[in-house]
């Protein structure tokens, strides 16, 4: 036995894969900052860290995005790197630029300390919920500042997750992007059971979703003697073989990334966790891990199994009319404002199916520029919703939003128009997003499906209009909730959030064009 | 037909001042509400004369031009350009656009100045507080004149269903005036509504048009008008008709006219009796060429001038409320001018005609009637009248000028401008010219005899009001009006005394409405001569002036309205049932077809719709319990999910 | 379970011995029995256990299965250092020692049953439908060249999935900030020998009114955890013996409102008393 372990004599040289790094530099510039921020919370005072934080952020943003938009400039096409684990394509620089902007508008929320006194996170997180050492710390003004390494991980998580090229590579960015999240679920500083129990919710649900992706992982390994996805498109092209464990692993691992997209029925985690979890992270959730997962989903569904999809399609087409009927129904009778604006993430990412389903380039351009609208729209949304509060934190029961437009006309009317535009009426991102989805699958043959769409969008414009309408029409609360004044960080996020969504609603050409400028590379 | 349209320069190219003035007028007013209530009233006035002004020196421009030169067109800017559709907003200078620029600007004008006076008056009176509401009258008169001034000017079709909807929200505006008053806001309503009929034909009309020829602009429309099939033609004739009914109060909507007498009476004498309800005599005259081409669609607007003519008259007798006998006489003589037009080339410029001199003599008898009913507490019932002459003098002079010149005193404006009308209806042949030609003959007889009635009661006879009181409580003091009021009723008198004569003699606005009207034909040889026919109605006039001397002039008239009278005079006082057909007609299976749709509305819709929305909401509920907060009912449902669809990826393989 | 189908499928296909399918047998039984007893044990250190005898059964199976370097990785690092550290968080945490098993959703646990037997049937029936048509290769070949078995993953580590590897590290890194984060209290007031030198910790100690060891935790008492407390003769709880760097909900109960009135059944076993309180 041991003579399998060594062979003497039998090493060969080894050859190491070659790595552009300027190509990786904004993901690699990410990942780096995380450590830097490690070694932060590692080596500085307590008073220090927020600051130092903060401008690394910046940092590192700025660099990720210098770098970003040097890549655009050159290589028309897209390469694949780290022998075949990156695949730097347009896609994948467009859902980077996504990801980068809306992380960033997500950390200007999480940094900021103005809204809540401190910020939204807790000072220590160690001390237990309701004891007396916690009820002394509620009133101290530090946060746990590990925060930001941890987003930071989270977000070249993302970033990996969107570019891999092999399933083993997106398992891990699967997890690199899933752990920090359902740690920073479980760090508000108010309502802290309720925020404990979203993350072991996430956490346990995560984990049971991560093991059926990695069970189709091996199914396919299996189909196709490698993980790659190109290799995997190349089995599936002409092989004799049993095409059962190619079904079998593809349904495993679609279950994997549809759990982390929240589309219907693997949906039951987001409106516990949307709710729990402090809304600078919801925000960065809503937003970034929607494009991140559907960025996956994309690239899996369009490279691997392309050739097989008349296979799968009508299971898909069943489950975004379930996840649309779903997040449209269950919106209507919800009274918090995070739920439901988790029930209507279920239901855009059943329209966001829609156009991944649309196997074709407009398929592929216009769910990325949907996932670019309804990001900015959601991040924007959340960061209102953190604006409004009461004694006890946010007050984001809907009773308490009533006549918030008589007591701050400015929140409500951006509110109003965020609700808008996830309703997708016309001047809003949300209009032009549903609009070059819904074409793309009707010129695919989605007749019933975009029919689906559309009713649902129907039944969602109610449950958002209803808000609206709550707002402006409603007398408001004797004791109702006060709409803080934001400091500089918030409403700097919330203001891209809402330029962008007007930007992409007058002129959607730019954003169009950079999102259909060329398909994947593998 | 193709015409010479030349580029309008020189004054004419400052055309465009006509509209803008009293526009300006009109935002300024509007914008600076009661802040304006010291100089509104001059504003209003000085824009209008203004613009009357600037159209004086435009007319003269074309009186110097050859008559070929003088149909201009004033491109201003390119209004409506999408696609196909092209609108080009621009003025039409042309003969016929330029007389009613005059009317307008210039009758306009006196009512502007006559109204300082009355709205002075009226506003102690009604609100307590002198001007209180003036300067708001003014921005609606301002708006009215304006828009006027776009439908006549207008260079094509579409920019004159801009006027014509303009002058139409001026008219809901100003009958409405007095808004605190329930009658008024009916009346306005009415006639907002009725109107609305009348524009559903022009735009359908105009659609017709467009859709046939890809254009709207008069110039195209004209000369392309053979390119019309005669039953299109036919049908866009009639549906301008219908379109002229509506704005000018003809047959079968003329109920509204009679209660849009709720407004203040200068808005009575410019809009419902000089200018706007003349619209539609103007909008058959400009589409002349389309008119030339279908005989039978000018059969259909002589028929509608005829019953027109007689129900005015015929309704004008029995009424005893001083305005409402004007506006069905009104009724009655734009009924003479659609007769006339309907005739065709004989009958373009005698319309016109008519329609000139009827607005000077009518707005002076409205003036006048709103002069008396100033002096009278605003009484309008005449019953309450009598023996005014001795009170009001310069108002007796000049009513007794402008009823004269209606029922056409020999070598007054009507004599000229009616006669020739009747004398045309003649001249048709065949039963058309017994037909028309005496009804036509007959409404005169009827028109002198209740213009005299309402002379007699009004400014002969006992002195009634001596022993009643107003409704108010007050005593009545019949007294002059200020001079504000009695200049302009005088310049109005001289225009009905010699305006005729001047237009007449050796047809001199025949000759200048020549370029767009085309040439005035003389009519066939009728059954009766024309000298005849001139003694006829001056023998029939006088009859039915002496027939209301014998009836009204001679014994006292009971103040109370006698009531039982026979059936025609019944008929007559519920203006012959119109409101009654109207109902019956129009507004009952209106009602009930509003009643079943909002049945349908509230039982199938709303039920669809609520129903759902239960159902929805059903359903949320219920399934809103599936998310119960436990880690593994989650767990088991995303299971669920899992099952399912590896069941539907894995079983079809087997 | 579906490995058993596999065997079966694969009988006949050349390098599979008899010997191997003795031991895939045992092994399988065994890393099944392992499973399902982590499953169904009520205690989480039986769990642990249970789950110890499966990884120690696939990690035989994987050097039966001419993975040798895996099988001793999943026994070193799975079996040998996981599994005790988990055992040992479980010592000290030490809940009691099960949850509660009342079910309160209605027809969960049937419905779960079933379809998790579903989903086990659905995936057996595609495997073995599938593997009937897959011939096995064995890893004979590769493990002979380039240097082994050992020196192959190495090989493959470095190349193929180089950024997958480096990238795990994120994962690490993610993970002990995570510990940190939940478990660490810098807030937390040291008790003052922690900063002392052992002189002043020794002067402390003698000139202080208790010159010997804190009293232990009354781990065998009730319970198996340290941070149960320990009972004093009149069965109330002895202060002393509460551990400062464990809390737990018995360092709730000293709150002067918590304080439980000493009871005569402090001493019974834990089941009993979770009815009373």
């Amino acid at each position: 036995m041991i003579s399998f372990l060594a062979q003497p004599g039998g090493l060969d040289a080894l050859q190491a894969p070659e790595i552009d790094y300027w190509a990786m530099a904004p993901l690699l510039i990410v990942l780096g900052a995380a450590c830097v921020g490690v070694l932060v919370e590692a080596f500085l005072a307590k008073p220090q860290r927020w600051p130092v934080q903060v401008i690394l952020t910046v940092l590192t943003f700025a660099f990720a995005g210098l770098t970003l938009g040097l890549r655009l400039t050159k290589d028309p096409k897209g390469l694949t790197t780290v022998a075949g684990a990156l695949s730097i394509d347009r896609p994948a620089l467009f859902l980077w630029g996504t990801l980068l902007a809306l992380g960033f508008g997500a950390m200007l929320m999480i940094a900021d300390r103005s809204v809540e006194p401190g910020g939204s996170f807790v000072a220590s997180a160690a001390i237990r919920p309701g004891t007396i050492q916690d009820r002394a710390q509620a009133g101290q003004h530090g946060m746990q500042t590990e925060v930001f390494p941890l987003a930071l991980f989270a977000l070249a998580g993302m970033m990996t997750f969107v570019a891999a090229n092999d399933l083993l590579t997106m398992f891990i960015a699967l997890e690199v992007m899933s752990l920090p999240l359902y740690l920073m679920c479980g760090l508000a500083r108010r309502r802290r059971l309720i925020s404990q129990e979203a993350a072991l919710k996430y956490f346990l649900l995560g984990a049971f979703a991560s093991a059926f992706f990695l069970y189709g992982l091996a199914l396919l390994y299996g189909y196709a003697q490698s993980v790659k996805l190109a290799d995997i498109a190349e089995a599936t092209g002409g092989t004799d073989r049993s095409d059962t464990l190619l079904y079998a692993g593809f349904g495993l691992l679609l279950v994997g990334l549809l759990f982390k997209a929240s589309v219907g029925p693997f949906h039951t985690w987001t409106p516990d966790v949307y709710q729990g979890a402090p809304t600078p992270v919801t925000a960065f959730m809503g937003a970034c891990t929607k494009v991140a997962a559907f960025g996956a989903i994309l690239r899996v569904l369009q490279v691997a199994f392309k050739a097989s999809s008349w296979e799968w399609e009508y299971v898909l087409w069943a489950v975004a009319i379930v996840s649309m009927a779903i997040g449209a129904i269950l919106g209507i009778t919800q009274t918090d404002v995070k739920r439901m604006i988790a029930y209507s993430s279920i239901a855009h990412a059943g329209f966001l199916l829609l156009g991944s389903i649309a196997l074709n380039h407009d398929g592929l351009s216009s769910t990325l520029f949907y996932l670019l609208t309804y990001g900015f729209t959601t991040l924007a949304a959340f960061g209102v919703v953190s604006l409004v509060r009461n004694a006890d934190g946010e007050a984001t029961h809907l009773s308490q939003w009533a006549g918030l437009a008589k007591r701050s006309p400015l929140v409500a009317a951006v509110f109003s128009f965020l609700l808008l535009a996830l309703a997708g009426i016309p001047l809003t991102s949300g209009f032009i997003g549903k609009f070059v989805v819904f074409r793309a699958a009707l010129a695919e043959g989605m007749g019933p499906l975009v029919v689906v769409a559309l009713i649902a969008s129907a039944v969602a414009a109610f449950f958002y209009l209803r808000v609206i309408v709550l707002m402006y029409f409603s007398e408001p609360a004797a004791d109702g909730p006060a709409v803080s004044v934001p400091g500089a960080f918030t409403t700097a996020a919330i203001t891209l959030g809402v330029v962008v969504t007007l930007l992409l609603g007058v002129l959607p050409g730019f954003a169009l064009d950079w999102a259909g400028a060329a398909g994947f590379v593998f | 037909m193709t015409e010479h349209v030349a580029q309008a320069t020189g004054i004419a190219s400052w055309a465009w001042l006509l509209i803008a003035f009293p526009a300006l007028g009109a935002t300024i007013l509007l914008l600076a509400g009661k802040k304006a209530r010291g100089w509104g009233h001059l504003l209003g006035s000085a824009t209008v004369i203004a613009s009357f002004a600037v159209g004086l020196a435009t007319f003269l421009d074309a009186v110097g031009r050859s008559p070929e030169e003088r149909v201009r067109e004033l491109h201003l800017f390119s209004w409506i350009p999408v696609q196909a559709l092209q609108v080009d907003f621009g003025l039409r200078l042309d003969p016929l656009s330029l007389v009613f620029v005059l009317l307008i600007t210039g009758v306009g004008s006196l009512i502007h100045i006559y109204s300082i006076g009355y709205m002075a008056h009226d506003q102690e009176h009604r609100v307590g507080k002198a001007n209180e509401e003036r300067s708001r009258f003014f921005a609606y008169l301002n708006l009215f004149v304006s828009a006027m001034l776009i439908l006549v000017l207008g260079n094509g079709f579409v920019t004159l269903y801009f006027g014509w909807e303009g002058v139409g929200l001026a008219s809901y505006l100003l009958i409405a005036f007095y808004q605190h008053r329930p009658a008024a806001a009916t009346a306005a309503k009415k006639a907002f509504l009725m109107n609305r009929v009348g524009d559903l034909g022009l735009a359908i009309a105009i659609f017709i048009m467009f859709n046939r020829l890809g254009t709207t602009q008069y110039t195209e429309v004209f000369s392309r008008a053979g390119e019309f099939t005669q039953p299109e033609l036919l049908a866009i004739a009639l549906l301008l008709l219908l379109g002229a009914c509506g704005k000018s109060g003809q047959f079968p909507l003329q109920a509204w006219l009679p209660d849009a007498m709720e407004g203040p009476t200068p808005v009575s004498a410019l809009i419902h009796a000089a200018t706007m309800v003349t619209a539609g005599v103007y909008l058959i005259a400009r589409s002349n060429p389309i008119y030339n081409l279908t005989p039978d669609g000018r059969l259909g607007v002589v028929i509608i001038g005829t019953i027109t003519l007689l129900i005015g008259c015929i309704v004008g007798c029995a009424y005893d409320d001083f305005k409402k006998v004007l506006a069905y006489s009104t009724v009655s003589q734009i009924g003479y001018m659609i007769l006339a037009v309907g005739l065709g080339p004989i009958g373009y410029a005698l319309g016109i005609m008519h329609l000139l001199t009827h607005g000077f003599f009518k707005a002076g008898l409205f003036l006048g009637a709103g002069s008396v009913m100033h002096g009278m507490n605003d009484e309008g019932n005449i019953r309450k009248m009598g023996g005014l002459r001795k009170h009001m003098p310069i108002t007796f002079v000049t009513w007794t000028l402008g009823y004269l010149a209606l029922i056409g005193f020999p070598f007054l404006s009507g004599y000229y401008s009616k006669d020739a009308i009747i004398e045309a209806a003649f001249s048709q042949e065949g039963w058309r010219a017994w037909v028309f030609g005496g009804a036509a003959l007959l409404g005169a007889g009827l028109t002198a005899f209740y213009m005299t009635r309402l002379f007699l009661l009004v400014f002969m006879g006992e002195e009634r009001w001596k022993k009643l009181k107003s409704a108010d409580g007050r005593d009545y003091h019949p007294h002059e009006s200020p001079l504000t009021m009695t200049v302009p009723m005088i310049i109005l008198a001289i225009g009905s005394v010699a305006v005729g004569f001047l237009l007449s003699k050796g047809n001199t606005l025949a000759t200048w409405l020549e370029p767009a009207l085309g040439e005035l034909q003389e009519g066939g040889h009728g059954p009766i001569p024309h000298e005849i026919v001139g003694w006829l109605v001056l023998a029939l006039s006088a009859l039915g002036a002496l027939t209301a001397y014998l009836i009204h002039g001679r014994k006292s008239v009971a103040v109370e309205r006698p009531l039982k009278v026979a059936f025609p005079i019944r008929a007559a006082r519920n203006d012959l049932y119109a409101n009654a057909i109207n109902e019956a007609i129009f507004a009952r299976p209106g009602t009930w077809l509003t009643r079943a749709l909002v049945f349908v509305d509230n039982k199938g819709v709303d039920g669809v719709v609520l129903g759902s929305a239960a159902l929805l909401q059903g359903s949320s509920s219920r399934l809103r319990r599936m998310q119960t907060g436990f880690v593994r009912s989650y767990a088991l449902s995303m299971l669920v999910g899992s099952v399912i669809v590896m069941a539907a990826l894995i079983l079809v393989r087997f | 379970m579906s490995s058993v189908f596999v065997t079966q499928a694969v009988v006949d296909a050349g390098p599979v011995s008899m010997g191997e399918q003795v031991a895939f047998y045992v092994l399988g039984t065994g890393s099944l029995i392992g499973a399902l007893g982590m499953l169904f044990a009520r205690n989480a250190v039986h769990s642990a256990l249970w789950l110890v005898l499966t990884m120690l059964n696939l990690g035989v199976l994987y050097m039966v299965g001419q993975a040798p370097f895996l099988g001793f990785v999943q026994i070193i690092v799975y079996t040998g250092a996981i599994m005790m550290l988990f055992l040992f968080v479980l010592m000290m945490v030490g809940r009691e020692s099960s949850d509660s098993v009342v079910e309160v959703l209605r027809g969960q646990r049937l419905a779960a049953g079933v379809i998790g037997l579903g989903f086990a049937g659905l995936l057996v029936a595609a495997l073995v439908r599938s593997l009937t048509q897959v011939k096995p290769i064995g890893l004979a070949q590769p493990n002979a060249q380039g240097g082994g078995n050992v020196a192959n993953v190495g090989k493959l580590i470095f190349t193929d999935y180089l950024f997958a590897f480096e990238l795990t590290s994120a994962l690490l890194i993610t993970a002990a900030i995570g510990a940190m984060v939940l478990a660490f209290n810098e807030k937390r007031r040291r008790p003052a020998y922690a900063k002392s030198l052992q002189q002043e910790l020794v002067e402390a100690r003698f000139q202080g009114n208790r010159p010997s060891p804190l009293p232990g935790p009354g781990v065998f008492a009730t319970a198996n955890s340290v941070a149960t407390p320990a009972l004093l003769p009149d069965g109330s709880v002895a202060p002393e013996s509460l551990s400062e760097v464990i809390e737990s909900t018995a360092r709730e109960r000293l709150d002067p409102d918590l304080l439980p009135e000493p009871d005569a059944h402090a001493l019974t076993a834990p089941e009993q008393r979770e009815g009373e309180s």
